[in-house]
């Protein structure tokens, strides 16, 4: 399921904060109606909620997988999300941010399913259910909550939750669900192309689309409704090379709009590029360990910073938890790092969730209003190479007075989890491509090396699986990196003294930390978009999901001075004994 | 000795409507590149594996569910699954022994096509035969080097039986699931619980599922089988006041053409359960207790399928971490001696209803029979897979597992057969003498239990726990049976079993999912009312939360 990418062209209306006036919705007006009655409980002297919050998504999606030529899965799936906050205290002190906060609030998931139609009496018996299960988690965390203070020496003065003022609007549900009959034949067909690879030995095509129509009511008097589109397609090839390594590749496509959906020339050419990154990876010689410069050249910048830029702007705020139990949280690396240089002085990065296409492209990243119904603003995250702002929730976090609408994903004890939108990396000092393999080149020479590495392509979001995950996690531990898992290079090229490129697999980063991009020591006059579908997985491990963020990136080229590269140190199978079975490349 | 006619009804099988196995594509594409495989790993593989099967589930399901009127969940789903078997080594000694403190597990449930498309087909099984032959040969080669260094049994079985190899292809009609006459159907079965103010939450769901297995091996089995299956099941909650959570529910199951019973009989089966929980929040708290007891029919099925049943597993006989209560049993009495419990996959039908353990051929391909562990309380045999025990060489059809998972034996229709049948009036009066002759106030009577747990392990405390949701208490002085709430039956298995004085002549049947180390299969006990003369019952575990502080919300918005 999905969320906080929204239709730009569906009718949408406002109403005055105050305003009596609303949508006639059946669902809505028996989550309000329970919301209203929920407004008096008590538990015995204990204190009564200030703020309760009911959210409802309701799923209608479609799925479709298929390898060489045949429907491997083919699912349709209608089902609803309710989350329900309580919260009791007050805005300044409740029983959120605390470490077992999410395990008391897990009671209101005793209350059964809820139901998928609209009668009122089903659907407020759950929220009446949930809500009473909530309340009781509520009280019971706030009370355990003051316990462990009353041990803590230092005590952090952070209120618990920003007030945010009430938002009231209703778009249309009445959009069509993304249509599976065609893509049928279309994934079979594009799983096909695959036959012409034999050194492909697995690939699958996979296709998704949902319609999340979002409904939020809070007890300040937000009341929203939203309807949301989206559709995605990923194709994923696995090979070997004769030593065994396994190599592979992968690409996402994900569009918000039926009238904007990509060709079938651009579907082929997607998934022919991924069978002949696989086939000569396959070939490919294994890299070497390497200490140099870097070019990031195409979308592998944009995949970089998502990931450095993303991970880093969201603020982490670590919660109460008894004395000597504090749960292993890794900071943001730009903590208390506002005003500080983050960057070189000649890039600018802006975060737009209102910008709505980018040279007339539609963009992934752009939305209304973000889970807490915060409407967002552009927001000027680093000016000049300083930091200026973060990505904010209504989570409080120290230095800031009010959330800046990018809750855009569920996070831990009690809030949610900010996230990047549309994020436009900008360098007012460019150079031409061409310069820049020159320069890459030229400072490699200087550091005496053959060649410098040119990388192309970043695997992020993840298409790793869940062995190669653990093995990931595993080195990250060893690296003394704690569990943060650095994505991997898919495309990496030596470039010879005389230009020549050479692809090279088998190479890992040896961190990705955001010390990195202090090191960017130039960038392209051409600028690139990478998109894609954020989640709450590790590197965005494509298809973890729960709920997604779309997300672009707008980024040009950048060379770095220095990256530190290893060759992976995974042991791995010898090729398979048995030859493979014969594929004939007509259908 | 047989069941009684006219109280338990056995169906023969149905003859199904056979098809040669060569006219099914799948069997053929997967024999086809089984044989490949095989052949170039016979010839050039160290070790070499002497055996390979592939087996494909191809199960199809559609479910409904509603509450108070509205649906809850409308979804259905396909898929086909690939577990590969690869044995290294030799029937004597394979990659299969137990090894301590780590259990074998090769398959994967890879999923395949849909359809039969052999290229896509081919190469998914090329893979995994590779990923598997490899962990094969890895675990052979730790088994043989832990038999040097450590101590192992002087004369243990081997790990693999010869059996005949199967051809049989049946052919399985679709799913027939009109699903918006089943959406109106359930929307309106589950409206009849709002006549309950008092329940939490309540439930009328409907499954329907088509199972087709496929398997091939290399000694030379081509099998194809399956059947349909429809499951409604009413469930509801609520909750006393001292917070103490409160559960009952009933299903319905019907194999292939038989229908699910008529609205009537399920509303009827909601209007019990209703009524049964409104009465259970305010029915009093058991004490602890030791005493004579009489389980129904259903109840008794959990009781055997738990105290006997996953003690007769063949395969628990073998590993030296398990409790083997009757590892040496054979030949001697464990039960009383009018009692004999038969495993019975070829029954498709007891006492008015379907059982849900019945099969033609079991996960290795090996014919169903019925086989009789206890005759006259004397145990004769265990549950067999392929896996063979000390003096039980063959498998008698019960190597079962779920997809990813490896197969053990495993349990199917339980049905326990009783020479000591009494009318349900004498076994309630006999009741009452036992009660009076131990000098107690009072017995029980368990009349609907959901399920239970047995630990077989021998590190463990080798006891059964059944869980209750209906108890009775029977007063000796007459006075009206009371419903009681929080009681969970508890006890070890030998001492358990001496202690069955009669049966009555009422059967009950209880399906459902058994899950164990192979993962959930459907099973089905079978057994008459029993009147126990020592049951030891013990407080549940207490709700934390009491009922929910607003009353309910009423229609119309009113508050």
């Amino acid at each position: 399921m999905r969320r906080a990418v929204l239709l730009i062209w569906a009718v949408w209306t406002a109403w005055a904060g105050q305003s009596a006036v609303s949508a006639p919705d059946a669902v809505l007006d028996a989550m309000e109606a329970e919301l209203e009655r929920s407004r008096s409980l008590r538990l015995a002297d204990l204190e009564a909620p200030y703020f309760i919050e009911y959210t409802l998504d309701d799923v209608s999606s479609v799925t479709l997988s298929a390898t060489l030529g045949a429907i491997v899965a083919r699912h349709q799936s209608r089902f609803r999300v309710p989350r329900v906050t309580v919260r009791v205290g007050s805005y300044d002190f409740d029983n959120t941010n605390y470490v077992l906060t999410d395990y008391f609030a897990r009671a209101a998931q005793a209350a059964g399913d809820v139901p998928i139609e609209d009668s009122p009496l089903p659907l407020r018996t759950y929220f009446w259910l949930a809500t009473d299960a909530a309340y009781k988690g509520a009280v019971e965390a706030i009370a355990r909550k003051r316990a462990a203070l009353r041990n803590v020496g230092a005590r952090d003065s952070t209120p618990d939750f920003f007030r945010a003022e009430p938002a009231r609007f209703f778009e249309s549900a009445a959009v069509r669900l993304p249509d599976e009959g065609p893509w049928v034949g279309r994934v079979r067909e594009l799983s096909a192309i695959f036959r012409g690879y034999p050194a492909v030995y697995a690939s699958q095509v996979d296709y998704g689309g949902s319609l999340t129509v979002t409904r939020l009511v809070n007890t300040e008097g937000t009341r929203i409704q939203y309807p949301d589109w989206l559709a995605w397609i990923r194709f994923r090839a696995d090979g070997q090379a004769p030593d065994g390594m396994p190599v592979r590749d992968a690409a996402a496509l994900a569009w918000q709009d039926p009238a904007r959906e990509p060709t079938v020339l651009e579907l082929r050419s997607t998934a022919a590029r991924v069978a002949e990154n696989v086939t000569a990876l396959a070939k490919a010689p294994a890299g070497d360990s390497y200490t140099g410069p870097v070019l990031l050249e195409g979308i592998a910048a944009p995949q970089l910073l998502a990931q450095v830029l993303g991970r880093n702007l969201a603020p982490v705020r670590r919660p109460v938890a008894e004395a000597g139990r504090t749960p292993p949280i890794e900071p943001s690396e730009f903590e208390d790092r506002l005003g500080a240089r983050i960057l070189p002085e000649w890039i600018d990065v802006v975060d737009d969730p209102t910008q709505a296409e980018w040279r007339g492209r539609r963009l992934l990243g752009r939305y209304r209003v973000d889970m807490e119904g915060v409407a967002p603003a552009p927001l000027a995250l680093v000016e000049r190479g300083v930091l200026k702002q973060f990505l904010l929730t209504r989570q409080p976090v120290s230095g800031a007075s009010a959330s800046n609408g990018r809750a855009r994903l569920p996070g831990a004890f009690g809030a949610n989890t900010s996230a990047i939108s549309n994020l436009f990396v900008s360098a007012s000092r460019t150079e031409t491509a061409a310069a820049l393999r020159e320069k890459l080149i030229e400072l490699s020479r200087r550091r005496g090396k053959g060649y410098g590495l040119l990388i192309r392509k970043l695997d992020f979001p993840s298409s790793a699986d869940g062995r190669e995950l653990r093995r990931m996690a595993a080195g990250a531990r060893l690296r003394g990196a704690g569990a943060r898992l650095l994505s991997r290079p898919l495309l990496v090229y030596r470039v010879w003294a005389d230009g020549r490129e050479e692809l090279v697999r088998g190479l890992e980063f040896r961190s990705l930390s955001a010390r990195l991009l202090r090191d960017i020591v130039a960038a392209s006059d051409e600028s690139h978009l990478f998109e894609f579908l954020a989640n709450t997985a590790p590197l965005a491990l494509a298809g973890a999901g729960g709920y997604v963020a779309g997300c672009s990136v707008v980024a040009p080229s950048l060379l770095l001075e220095e990256m530190e590269l290893e060759t992976v140190r995974d042991s791995y199978p010898r090729p398979p004994l048995v030859p493979a079975p014969a594929l004939s490349i007509s259908q | 000795m047989n069941l009684r006619a006219g109280r338990i009804l056995l169906l023969a099988l149905a003859i199904p409507t056979s098809i040669w196995a060569a006219q099914v594509p799948l069997l053929e594409i997967l024999s086809e590149e089984l044989e490949r495989n095989f052949r170039v790993l016979q010839a050039g593989a160290d070790p070499a594996p002497y055996f390979i099967s592939c087996a494909v589930t191809d199960t199809e399901y559609a479910l409904i569910s509603a509450t108070r009127g509205a649906l809850q969940a409308h979804s259905g789903r396909r898929s086909r699954l690939l577990d590969v078997t690869v044995r290294v080594g030799a029937p004597e000694l394979d990659n299969y022994r137990p090894l301590a403190g780590e259990t074998a597990l090769f398959a994967s449930a890879r999923p395949i096509p849909l359809e039969d498309a052999p290229e896509a087909i081919r190469r998914a099984l090329w893979l995994e035969i590779d990923r598997v032959y490899r962990a094969a040969a890895e675990r052979l080669i730790r088994i043989k080097t832990q038999r040097q260094v450590s101590a192992s049994e002087p004369e243990a079985p081997p790990d693999f039986s010869l059996e005949e190899p199967v051809r049989y292809a049946e052919e399985v009609p679709p799913l027939a699931f009109p699903a918006q006459e089943w959406a109106a159907r359930v929307r309106t079965l589950s409206s009849g619980f709002s006549a309950f103010p008092e329940l939490l939450g309540s439930r009328v769901s409907v499954v329907a599922q088509r199972e087709v297995k496929y398997l091939v091996t290399t000694e030379g089995t081509r099998l194809t089988h399956g059947r349909r299956m429809a499951r409604l099941e009413i469930a509801a909650t609520a909750r006393a006041d001292d917070g103490m959570d409160l559960a009952d529910s009933e299903s319905f199951e019907a194999l292939d053409d038989n229908p699910l019973p008529r609205d009537e009989a399920i509303l009827e089966a909601i209007r019990r359960v209703g009524t049964v929980l409104t009465q259970l929040r305010r029915a009093p708290v058991i004490e602890p207790y030791v005493g004579p007891a009489i389980l129904s029919g259903k109840a008794a099925g959990v009781f055997f399928h738990e105290i006997f049943g996953h003690r007769v597993e063949g395969h628990r006989q073998k590993d030296i971490t398990e409790g083997q209560t009757f590892a040496r049993s054979v030949g001697t009495r464990v039960l009383p001696e009018f009692l004999s419990v038969i495993f019975d996959p070829t029954v498709r039908r007891a006492a008015g209803a379907d059982l849900l353990g019945s099969y033609r051929f079991d996960d290795e391909g090996v014919a169903a029979r019925r086989v009789p562990v206890v005759e006259n309380g004397v145990m004769k045999t265990f549950l067999m897979s392929r896996s063979p025990i000390r003096g039980f060489s063959h498998s008698n059809g019960h190597g079962r597992r779920q997809p990813g998972m490896e197969v053990v034996s495993r349990q199917s229709n339980l049905i326990v057969e009783s020479e000591r049948q009494v009318s349900s009036e004498r076994l309630r009066e006999m009741l009452l003498e036992e009660i009076r002759r131990q000098g107690k106030p009072y017995g029980y009577s368990f009349e609907h239990v959901t399920g239970g747990y047995t630990l077989t392990e021998r590190r463990a405390i080798q006891a059964w726990k059944v869980i209750p949701l209906v108890v009775y208490r029977v007063w000796a002085d007459g006075r009206p049976d009371e419903l009681v709430r929080g009681a969970d039956l508890v006890g070890t298995p030998l001492a358990s079993f001496a202690k069955i004085a009669a049966t009555s002549d009422q059967v009950g049947v209880f399906n459902g999912y058994c899950g164990a180390e192979s993962g959930s299969v459907p099973v089905a006990a079978v057994s008459p009312a029993l009147l126990v003369t020592e049951l030891e019952i013990q407080k549940k575990p207490a709700g934390q939360d009491r009922p929910p502080i607003l009353p309910p919300p009423q229609e119309a918005g009113g508050k």
